[in-house]
């Protein structure tokens, strides 16, 4: 049994969040709360060191001041806790929104959509090669919102349906043991950490 | 076996005396070195191409020597195994030093020999002068150009149909059609609705499409007189969630039901989040769920701790590794490129709806590419599918 | 000044970041990683609005002695030291707040993922319940990968690993281009709308 009082707060802690498994009770809430007060406290003190200090007191000290404009724009979150100059806020939302949209539109297009077309482009002529195309096409159809899923239509996005559903599955399946190696990673600790019953 | 030992070392031997017979210098160099500064890039660097030796296969690699002058003193820069004819001269920094210099605006000339052990092949001609220099625009990704001149144009198209009056139709998508049936269903309840905004960013366009669905549910959550409860784990999300909600219960004249609680921080850390948000669903048993955004592995426990407190739930994302716990776990799943029909599928505005029609317009020349490129691609040409390399 | 001045300020930034990946000029690249130092650094300032949000929720509580406010001394009480420990003493390896991190933080995290284990069996049997055939399909599916994943699937079936590669390979793989596809369009189209400013949600209504 281990007598590091840090791994008796990790494994009392570790069986708290266990004990939701089968209600709602205090010893979880306190778990909970006790949870979302550290990680809070980290954000702090690494947003502090690795952002705050880094990227705007070292660079002012060493005479860069452009970084004051994103850090005037960054107060003007503050603008918030007034009532009359509340509308500033979308000020610094509005350049986060437009850099991400800007940056992701031609990102998408390579990646999203020319990397996707060209991989699906394939040159066997084979049975699979044809499910696969077929597949695509099919589940494309399912996301027409022009026509309604009628008739021909109707067929081939149903068709695309069980493409996706069969895909769900494999990724359903695909992640079942990585889960219970998380589980299992868990009781390892429990056990051989904690109380010394494995080795 | 016992005949076979003595073949193999006759064989090995008479195999390492051809090799020693041939001195190096006997190996024919390779030639035509062709250098010029590379293409599409920042700078900094020269590509350099040359004809292998026709003895190719008797040496080790290449070794590339550069001088900024043609009849000076040349440096060995690089190396290159056999069987590739072609290395790239570029800037190497390592924490902020640079350890390999390539100047811009400077002349640079090359020559190249093989090497076989410790010998070494005549040198090739001395090819340059070349000059790196940093382009204006990346020529290989013309194509993605096109692309999004060819977007842009589709929307602005459809977008002024849209605005002249034409009709526009769209499908119904069925997890968006049961969301008023949801709120209606927490309210007849007398419990709130939950509203997850996702785990990502205000950058991640998911949760944009996200927070334009939160504010008609918020709408109707005013209307109905019952609390939306937003809890959030990016501050920003927070700052446009407040707004968006606050806003529309003050439009339905019922800010009394609004409270600033209600749209809270919970924490960054995702797993400290999908905690905190069980904990409200255990706690305040709400009526209805909604999971719309950005989601990673905490997804599922979201919605089975909601499934578990009998509540109608809805999610919606284009996570397609987190999709199929939603479908298993949710009365309605919003998939994909649903989600981000969302905001013109509830509005109508024709302007919203326009942009869908375009949207579906390019999945229509998308589809007409890879029908006609996959016959051509078994057919041998490769001219549609080179119209999409990146 | 109040939603035009926002929405010019989206347009601009937008445009120029569509256009910036297109030149490879190290002004470019500089602007670019430049646009990511300041959006790190305005988020820095937005984390205060979380700080706010969180003091105000548990703050109320215990104001207001609602029940179960108790609980909610925990995560200021937590918040607090653990942050004062991080500024104050720094977050080198051995201090209390990286103690905290591995002992606590870390643990927990790993405890709720690792729930997902239980999460998974009870899904897919309300999955197994609703007998729709396309739950069916999928649970099947998954079934066989699952199966197929561990050692006695080979052993008792020989051919099932390939039938799982074949279906990833085929099927599946066709079924996440798709969507892919779909939800790039979609991607695309809502940020030329934001980027236009025809998605305008994000600024609510107020201030007009």
């Amino acid at each position: 049994m281990s007598t590091n009082i840090w791994v008796w707060i990790a494994a009392l802690l570790t069986l708290s969040v266990y004990s939701f498994l089968y209600k709602d009770n205090p010893i979880y809430r306190f778990a909970e709360y006790l949870f979302i007060g550290t990680s809070v406290g980290y954000s702090i003190g690494f947003l502090y060191w690795n952002a705050f200090i880094p990227r705007i007191v070292r660079p002012v000290q060493a005479g860069d001041y452009i970084v004051l404009i994103p850090t005037f724009i960054g107060l003007l979150f503050f603008a918030r806790f007034t009532r009359k100059w509340t509308w500033l806020v979308r000020y610094p939302i509005a350049i986060s929104l437009g850099i991400g949209a800007g940056i992701s539109i031609p990102l998408t297009i390579q990646a999203g959509i020319f990397r996707q077309l060209q991989a699906t482009m394939v040159g066997d002529f084979t049975i699979s090669n044809i499910i696969m195309v077929v597949g695509v096409i099919c589940t494309l159809f399912y996301f027409f919102f022009s026509l309604e899923q009628k008739g021909v239509v109707g067929g081939v996005a149903k068709t695309g349906i069980w493409y996706i559903m069969i895909a769900f599955g494999a990724i359903f399946g695909y992640t079942v043991m990585a889960r219970i190696a998380l589980f299992v990673s868990r009781v390892q600790f429990l056990l051989h950490d904690w109380l010394g019953i494995i080795k | 076996m016992k005949g076979k030992i003595p073949f193999v070392f006759t064989l090995c031997t008479l195999h390492f005396a051809l090799l020693s017979s041939l001195c190096a210098q006997e190996i024919t160099p390779p030639t035509d070195v062709k250098v010029f500064d590379t293409p599409n890039d920042a700078g900094n660097s020269i590509t350099i191409k040359w004809k292998l030796s026709s003895q190719d296969s008797l040496l080790d690699g290449y070794e590339i020597h550069r001088s900024q002058d043609p009849v000076g003193e040349f440096i060995k820069i690089g190396w290159s195994i056999r069987g590739i004819n072609t290395y790239t001269d570029e800037e190497i920094m390592y924490k902020g030093k640079i350890l390999h210099e390539v100047k811009n605006k400077t002349e640079y000339y090359y020559k190249i020999c093989g090497k076989f052990d410790t010998e070494f092949t005549s040198f090739s001609e001395v090819a340059g002068p070349t000059i790196s220099s940093p382009q204006l625009f990346n020529k290989s990704k013309i194509n993605v150009l096109i692309g999004v001149m060819a977007l842009l144009i589709s929307f602005l198209g459809f977008i002024r149909i849209a605005k002249r009056g034409g009709r526009l139709f769209i499908r119904k998508i069925a997890g968006l059609e049961a969301l008023d049936e949801a709120v209606g269903r927490a309210t007849e309840m007398g419990r709130p609705v939950l509203y997850v905004p996702g785990l990502s960013t205000i950058s991640d366009i998911a949760t944009i499409a996200s927070l334009n669905i939160m504010g008609r549910v918020a709408k109707k959550t005013a209307e109905y007189g019952i609390p939306l409860l937003v809890p959030n784990r990016d501050p920003i999300v927070l700052t446009v969630a407040k707004q968006v909600v606050k806003e529309a219960y003050l439009a339905v004249g019922r800010p009394d039901v609004f409270k600033d609680e209600d749209v809270s921080f919970i924490s960054s850390s995702q797993f400290a989040y999908a905690a905190g948000v069980a904990g409200i669903m255990a706690r305040e048993k709400p009526g209805t769920n909604l999971f719309i955004g950005m989601f990673w592995a905490e997804s599922l426990v979201l919605a089975e701790t909601g499934a578990a407190t009998g509540a109608i739930q809805i999610a919606g994302t284009d996570a397609m590794t987190q999709l199929p716990f939603f479908v298993t776990t949710c009365d309605y799943t919003i998939m994909g490129e649903e989600l981000y029909a969302a905001s013109a599928y509830l509005s109508k505005e024709p302007i919203l709806v326009g942009s869908i029609k375009a949207q579906d317009l390019l999945k229509a020349i998308i589809l007409t590419a890879m029908i006609v490129g996959t016959i051509l691609m078994m057919l041998g040409s490769n001219v549609i599918a080179n119209l999409f390399k990146v | 000044m109040k939603r035009t001045f926002p929405l010019v300020i989206c347009f601009g930034g937008g445009i120029i970041f569509i256009i910036q990946f297109f030149i490879p000029h190290p002004v470019s690249k500089a602007i670019y990683d430049e646009a990511l130092n300041w959006l790190i650094i305005v988020s820095v300032f937005a984390f205060a609005i979380a700080l706010e949000s969180l003091f105000r929720v548990h703050g109320t509580k215990i104001k207001r002695r609602k029940p179960g406010w108790g609980f909610s001394v925990i995560p200021l009480v937590a918040c607090i030291t653990v942050g004062a420990f991080g500024i104050i003493q720094g977050v080198r390896e051995g201090t209390v707040f990286m103690k905290v991190f591995h002992y606590i933080t870390v643990p927990m995290s790993a405890t709720v993922f690792s729930l997902l284990a239980f999460y998974m069996a009870s899904a897919a049997f309300r999955a197994f319940r609703a007998t729709t055939t396309r739950a069916t399909v999928l649970l099947i599916v998954a079934f066989l990968v699952m199966f197929g994943r561990v050692p006695i699937g080979p052993f008792v079936w020989k051919g099932l690993p390939d039938i799982i590669e074949w279906i990833f390979m085929y099927p599946s793989m066709a079924a996440t281009r798709g969507i892919a596809l779909g939800v790039g369009l979609g991607i695309i189209g809502t940020s030329l709308k934001i980027i236009l400013g025809i998605e305008k949600g994000w600024l609510g209504g107020g201030g007009k």
